[in-house]
């Protein structure tokens, strides 16, 4: 791992108290964007404006809790990056349909089963390992970036429904992305590292010359006081099976975004990143799980990483975690001050539009850097390529796709669902005829260990296998060897690789092996020839990831799998 | 990793005899081992450190071998230690939770330094 350059405060690092607050508060408001989410189902749900207040509060709360759920580092939840949450319009599409089917409890309640679905897709991810090589992260991230950027140009513009372009939003945004793209080029120490809060303070007061925005606007509703407990009044959740298919999609379209969300952020982290770190991006899903579940609980729509504030994390060169525990901390804690709800909530159009169209050129760059650091054969081009087609066209011709059927809106809805999906789906398509295979044959009588390390370590060369993979393997059959001692007949040896995994097979005459759970102790080891049979049976499950041994008439298969 | 069959290098550091071994452990190489451990141990050897720094890997029957001599070395009333295991061989030793089952020291010097 080494540490880039530029990176200032990384994950494990926590950078003094003044600075997490601040870049804390920065998050915050670039997080706030997304809080328009929850704000249109509740409309949408005819509440009243009381209830809206509670809406909002609660799903304060919600992001809060979500934010320091992903960025956890621990065993079993969490990505360890500053990762912060938003609501997302993945969920859009389908709590939409659910709400006009069954009210707002049976968009709550399928948030629900659609959290619980991520969270139990979470301990597959490591064998689904295959779906997402490092090439289709970036390019994922690169779309995440295009999209964002598309979002804040249109945020940025004030296009009427006539389609007109505002010049007061104009000019708005574009003072505000000048502050922020100066204040981060050409400045530095704390301007440098909170250009995009700057930027949004100087957002705020052009919009108010300009007559976009009010301080009015922050007074709370009638009866709500500073502080106030949200009512869980409007709550409730149902079920319904027709709803599945879409919430279901939209659980494997966050999981998606955030396996991208993660690995920039490890990238970020190391200059010598080559490929995403599963154990991380685990955690991260069941953390995103665990968290759209909670949102349907105190009544939000469901949630996801948030690629903008991933993308101000690498502009501003703070990536500790401790930020994100502290914009998740004063988040949940706002959800009972009505009137910072509104503050945050009414961030002007134009201003938004800023925010996001300046991060989304960190993202987008990161995401192709990705892409073209890899070596870009036939198949990789045609999978990179056409699925960014794809994610460009979903913008370009939303209207036509909007047509959708409404099982498949979560996709067609989406650049970025559209993208990956399409990804995906090309990769697993190209995958066909990529793994190469090669065999040795030995003599019984010449069982020569010499020969298998020379098969092993030449076939590793030349696929570029990571030697220390290739050395297990070798390990490995020299160990079964070892342990079948002199066969009838000849052994055969069986290497074949793709870039995820080695995968040696070796078969011979005679019994299957042996492959104990528990390792046999030391007296045992040493008292027999059987005891020793049984450790080598126990250093095999435990050197390789994964391993089968069966009969095959009257010959034996020892299947052993290395992870690459 | 080529011509990897067992080397055995006796060095005398004081009191200490080091075995540097080279290559790979096996059963196929196993014996070479424990005859040379015998014989120092029936020379009257009392301080014996087999050092893995240029070890490849090490097989089951590699384990055995050292464990019978780690029991050798306890009725000859010598001391038998390992250094220098790391990489690959360590993370074999550390797989099977047969690293603590030995003596082992970090580097050959710290062996040394803990002459009994």
């Amino acid at each position: 791992m080494k540490r880039p350059v530029g990176l200032l405060y990384s994950a494990d690092q926590v950078p003094p108290p003044s600075i997490v607050l601040f870049s804390a508060l920065q998050h915050m408001a670039a997080m706030a964007v997304t809080l328009v989410f929850p704000i249109i189902i509740a409309r949408e749900a005819g509440l009243s404006a009381a209830q809206q207040t509670d809406v909002v509060s609660l799903s304060m709360l919600a992001i809060g809790v979500a934010t320091i759920l992903i960025c956890l580092r621990s065993r079993f939840i969490g990505s360890g990056y500053l990762c912060p949450a938003g609501f997302t319009g993945i969920y859009l599409g389908p709590s939409l349909f659910a709400l006009h089917l069954g009210g707002l409890s049976l968009v709550l309640g399928m948030t629900v089963v659609a959290g619980l679905m991520q969270f139990a897709i979470a301990p597959l991810l490591r064998r689904l390992r295959p779906l997402l090589p490092p090439e289709i992260a970036g390019l994922v991230i690169a779309i995440i970036g295009l999209s964002l950027a598309v979002l804040g140009v249109r945020y940025s513009l004030g296009v009427t429904e006539s389609g007109a372009i505002q010049p007061a939003y104009c000019a708005v945004a574009g003072v505000s992305l000048t502050v922020m793209v100066v204040l981060n080029v050409w400045s530095t120490g704390f301007l440098k590292l909170f250009c995009v809060l700057i930027g949004i303070a100087t957002g705020y007061a052009a919009s108010m010359l300009l007559g976009l925005f009010e301080v009015a606007s922050l007074a709370p509703p009638e009866g709500v006081g500073l502080l106030h407990l949200p009512d869980t009044g409007h709550l409730g959740w149902s079920f319904d099976l027709a709803t599945l298919v879409p919430f279901g999609v939209a659980a494997i379209a966050a999981t998606l975004r955030i396996m991208g969300d993660v690995s920039n952020a490890q990238r970020q982290d190391d200059a010598e990143w080559t490929r995403p770190e599963f154990g991380s991006i685990t955690g991260a899903v069941a953390a995103n799980g665990a968290a759209s579940a909670f949102c349907g609980l105190v009544g939000s729509p469901g949630i996801n990483s948030y690629s903008a504030s991933v993308g101000l994390a690498g502009a501003t060169g703070i990536t500790s975690r401790s930020v994100g525990y502290t914009a998740g901390g004063i988040y949940a804690a706002l959800a009972f001050v009505p009137v910072a709800g509104a503050a945050l909530v009414s961030m002007p159009a134009p201003v938004i539009g800023a925010v996001l169209f300046f991060v989304s050129a960190f993202i987008f760059t990161s995401g192709m850097q990705m892409v073209t650091a890899r070596m870009l054969d036939a198949r990789k081009s045609t999978v990179i390529g056409f699925s960014f087609a794809m994610a460009v066209m979903a913008d370009i011709y939303r209207d036509v796709f909007a047509a959708a059927p409404e099982l498949l809106k979560p996709i067609f809805d989406n650049s970025l669902v559209l993208g990956t999906v399409c990804a995906v789906l090309l990769n697993l398509v190209m995958r066909i005829g990529v793994r190469r295979r090669v065999r040795l044959a030995l003599a019984a009588q010449e069982l020569e260990r010499e020969a298998v390390e020379r098969f092993l370590f030449e076939n590793g060369a030349r696929w570029a296998a990571r030697r220390d993979v290739v050395s297990r393997a070798v390990f490995g059959v020299v160990q079964v060897l070892e342990v079948i001692g002199t066969p009838l007949g000849e052994v055969e040896i069986e290497a074949s690789f793709d870039e995820f995994s080695l995968i040696v097979t070796v078969r011979y005459q005679g019994s299957p092996l042996l492959i104990p759970e528990t390792r046999p102790t030391p007296r045992e080891i040493v008292a027999s020839e059987d005891g020793e049979r049984r450790l080598a049976g126990y250093l095999l499950r435990r050197s390789a990831d994964r391993l089968t041994s069966r009969a095959q008439g009257a010959r034996a298969e020892l299947v052993l799998f290395y992870e690459h | 990793m080529n011509g990897s069959s067992l080397d055995i290098t006796e060095v005398h550091s004081g009191q200490t005899c080091v075995l540097a071994l080279s290559g790979r452990i096996d059963s196929t190489n196993a014996d070479q081992f424990t005859a040379c451990v015998n014989r120092l141990f029936a020379a009257g050897e009392k301080d014996l450190v087999v050092d893995f720094k240029e070890v490849l890997y090490l097989t089951s029957a590699a384990f055995r071998v050292l464990l019978v001599a780690t029991d050798e070395a306890e009725r000859s009333a010598a001391r038998f230690a390992l250094c220098s295991v790391a990489g690959q061989v360590r993370e074999l030793f550390e797989m099977g939770g047969l690293l603590d089952l030995f003596t082992v020291h970090a580097s050959r010097d710290e062996a040394l330094g803990h002459t009994p």
